[in-house]
């Protein structure tokens, strides 16, 4: 199995680090740099976070496969849930900036259910091949990463909705004329 | 695990193994029965070995596998940074407040 072709392209890696090393300057008070990262968020943000969604998306449907074992039927199972679980998460009207939280949360749970399942596995009375002590260990520790993982990109988008609730990215400013007649 | 010379001839098979941070040396035996109980060591010692590369091979593809998440995870955290500090925030010790307005251009 090949993951190169999930991997992010030369290019949004290039724009991604562009957009780190302007946040580090920009959080160690270069005005400029935070001018520079508003504009870089403003016009090249977007792209890159669509290609991450769409890397997020692709990348599910070969870790559902992985977990289904090569039943097709459980593997569609398994990629419709996480999509719907994905589009729950990303609520109404998301930024591209959510939906991509949302992605991320969404692969992420179905790595931790495909984890899951192999512990239950190892664990089966069924299994007359039970691991090694070492190997169970180095599973369990991968598990508790990939559940801290998950855990945090939901705190994350929570943290990411809390905050943009409190900058309205548009601002809208109405001007109401009264006509002649309402004037006394 | 290993034979052992004796001072008046002949070899005698041994295995050892941990007990308690301790050392113990169990002697097996000598002749058909140490050959038999070596053959039995060394086959199990084999299985071992292939059930631990085995192991070792399945937890790397788990790895490899695993591995576009942690990269897009990254950069999902990236992009993140990138929007609060630009919506003019910044992080203190983990925490994400607004920067006073002298700060903000």
């Amino acid at each position: 199995m090949s993951t190169t072709a999930l991997e992010l392209s030369g290019d949004v890696k290039e724009r991604i680090r562009e957009l780190r090393a302007l946040s580090d300057k920009a959080e160690g008070g270069d005005k400029e740099a935070r001018r520079e990262l508003r504009r870089a968020v403003r016009e090249s943000a977007p792209e890159v976070i669509a290609r991450c969604s769409d890397t997020a998306r692709t990348y599910r449907r070969l870790l559902a496969e992985t977990a289904s074992g090569g039943d097709m039927l459980v593997k569609e199972a398994i990629s419709e849930r996480a999509t719907m679980l994905a589009e729950e998460v990303a609520g109404e009207n998301p930024t591209p900036l959510e939906v991509l939280l949302a992605e991320r949360i969404a692969s992420l749970w179905v790595l931790v259910e495909l984890l899951e399942a192999l512990h239950a596995a190892y664990f089966s009375r069924h299994n007359t091949n039970r691991p090694t002590v070492t190997y169970l260990l180095q599973m369990v520790k991968f598990q508790e990463s990939a559940n801290r993982r998950y855990l945090s990109a939901i705190r994350e988008l929570a943290r990411v909705r809390k905050l943009q609730s409190n900058t309205p990215a548009v601002q809208v400013n109405t001007q109401i004329n009264l006509g002649a007649g309402e004037r006394h | 695990m290993g034979w052992e010379t004796r001072e008046r001839g002949g070899t005698y098979y041994t295995r050892s193994r941990q007990e308690n941070g301790r050392v113990l040396r169990e002697y097996v035996g000598a002749g058909l029965i140490g050959e038999l109980s070596a053959e039995a060591d060394r086959i199990d010692r084999e299985r071992r070995e292939v059930e631990k590369l085995k192991e070792k091979q399945d937890f790397e593809r788990l790895a490899t596998l695993a591995a576009p998440i942690l990269e897009l995870s990254e950069a999902a955290d990236i992009l993140t940074r990138a929007h609060l500090i630009a919506a003019g925030y910044h992080c203190h010790k983990g925490e994400w407040r607004k920067v006073r307005e002298h700060y903000s251009t």
